[in-house]
């Protein structure tokens, strides 16, 4: 039976992997008590760890957190909106009073092709930052355990689910946080996520029946560009996206989703360029098409 | 004519072509013909004045699990078949990926899980999937007695593989085939289908 094998397998290795976990890290995290350490817990076909930008928690002053995937070669995880397949890693925080998670922060995600599928997310090295906010009222003086509760699904060709619970322990301090060994990569994750666009670039789609025209006022062509919608149902994932660059900026094709019944009030999305990504709100107007301007079809 | 123009055209043509046989919803749904498990041929036609429902299916995918190894699944078919609804599995992995099945594993694995489908249908070519459209595992459709693609999407609300999200889950295929026996809209005509990719041949 191809599928039983293959679920024992996935329990064998799982357990292998948890019992490597168990030896190494005493089965949760480990953290050193003053220093923001990471400790990586095994999950399959990789490790996941939460880390924090910051050595010490200052009163009032918001930290940030990451949870690190390292996964081996060819094995990924989803985006918040993961496409055809899948689904995005979840985060249920175990925070002491005082302190409240915002919402994951999603770095651009990359096309993941299956043909006939397209999914979204991130191959071998990704870290999602997720702001912790601090209540001005908190003691310092004592150490805090900041802990989750990690769900997401390991996928290659197959997908693996993959549990963990993750911890830090960070001290709260009067004075102003130092930097953590691993602030440089919340740096380098910094740059992936998208930005808000340009107010100039004033973002608008088309509803051409049976895709939609999204023009960008980026004020120059962007070969290269591509549209990852947010919300699933309203384009294609894996139909082409036609770029034409016009005089203003850029307009890309992307085919409706056979799924999609309704007329769509905002097309909303991260356009990804290959100098960075940015976030699109699209008003959908349903206004007379005008031919396409001629330009390079890219 | 150019090549160039030529290529375009045939572009064009088959864009045309998959656009009218794909499903949708409000649409006919495309007739097929396919064989079950137990080597009986089943065309959608066939089933003219019944419900149909489609269960993509794939044994060794985690969200597949979900469903079956807490029995959610079963007893789905159990009960909308006990209704009068033709529930027809599709398997559309191909041979050599996750979840292909010969027809004597697939009637051992139904057994063993106590599956009630009306048939399991085996499409190792992807034709059926294909002709669906048919993305992850499971992926549900369902077709009216008047041959109408009534719902497309997923088995429920919670896209996860933990099987302890079923129990607070609303299951959208109970949702349409109820409110459609009632002779009511379907409120959820289409969702997200969550799971697996199919195992397509590449």
């Amino acid at each position: 039976m191809p599928g039983k094998p293959h679920a024992a397998e996935i329990h064998a290795s799982g357990f292998l992997q948890l019992a490597r976990a168990s030896i190494a890290l005493a089965f949760f995290v480990i953290t050193a008590s003053f220093c923001a350490a990471e400790g990586a817990v095994a999950i399959p076909h990789g490790t996941v760890a939460l880390i924090s930008q910051q050595r010490t928690i200052q009163p009032g002053h918001a930290i940030r957190l990451g949870l690190r995937f390292q996964l081996e070669k060819g094995w990924h995880v989803y985006w918040i909106n993961p496409g055809d397949s899948g689904e995005p890693p979840r985060l249920e925080w175990h925070l002491p009073a005082g302190l409240r998670a915002g919402a994951i922060q999603w770095p651009a995600p990359n096309r993941l092709p299956i043909p006939p599928l397209m999914d979204y997310g991130y191959e071998g090295e990704v870290l999602l930052p997720v702001s912790i906010h601090i209540s001005s009222t908190l003691a310092t003086g004592r150490e805090l355990t900041l802990a989750a509760e990690m769900k997401a699904i390991v996928c290659h060709d197959v997908c693996i689910p993959a549990k963990a619970r993750l911890s830090l322990l960070l001290p709260v301090r009067g004075e102003r946080p130092r930097e953590s060994a691993e602030a440089a990569m919340f740096r380098a994750a910094h740059k992936d996520l998208p930005w808000p666009a340009p107010f100039s670039w004033k973002p608008a789609a088309r509803d051409l029946g049976d895709s939609f025209e999204l023009r960008v006022n980026t004020g120059h062509g962007a070969p290269g560009a591509w549209f990852a919608p947010l919300e699933p149902l309203q384009i294609e994932n894996a139909a082409p996206q036609k770029n034409v660059t016009a005089a203003t900026g850029l307009r890309l094709i992307l085919k409706k989703s056979d799924q999609l019944l309704k007329p769509l009030a905002r097309l909303r999305g991260v356009l990804v360029m290959p100098e960075g990504a940015y976030m699109i709100d699209a008003p959908v107007t349903s206004a007379p098409v005008k031919p396409i301007e001629k330009g390079a079809v890219r | 004519m150019k090549p160039g123009f030529i290529a375009v055209l045939a572009i064009i043509l088959m864009g045309l072509s998959t656009a009218a046989l794909a499903a949708k919803v409000g649409e006919p749904a495309p007739n097929f013909t396919a064989t079950d498990s137990n080597g009986k041929t089943h065309s959608l036609a066939a089933y003219h004045g019944k419900f149909v429902v489609l269960e993509w299916h794939n044994q060794g995918c985690p969200y597949t699990q979900k469903h079956y190894n807490s029995g959610n699944m079963e007893r789905l078919q159990k009960e909308w078949t006990q209704k009068g609804v033709v529930w027809l599995t599709v398997i559309s992995s191909a041979p050599g990926t996750q979840g292909y099945v010969t027809a004597d594993q697939e009637n051992d694995y139904m057994r063993r899980m106590k599956a009630a489908p009306t048939a399991a249908l085996l499409d190792p070519a992807g034709d059926l999937g294909h002709l669906y459209g048919a993305k992850t595992t499971p992926h549900m459709f369902i077709i009216n007695p008047d041959g109408v693609l009534i719902y497309d999407g997923a088995i429920d609300d919670k896209p996860t593989s933990d099987a302890a999200d079923i129990p607070t889950a609303h299951n959208y295929v109970s949702l349409a085939l109820s409110e459609a026996m009632a002779g009511k809209p379907v409120s959820t005509p289409a969702s997200r289908p969550y799971g697996c990719s199919v195992k397509y041949t590449h």
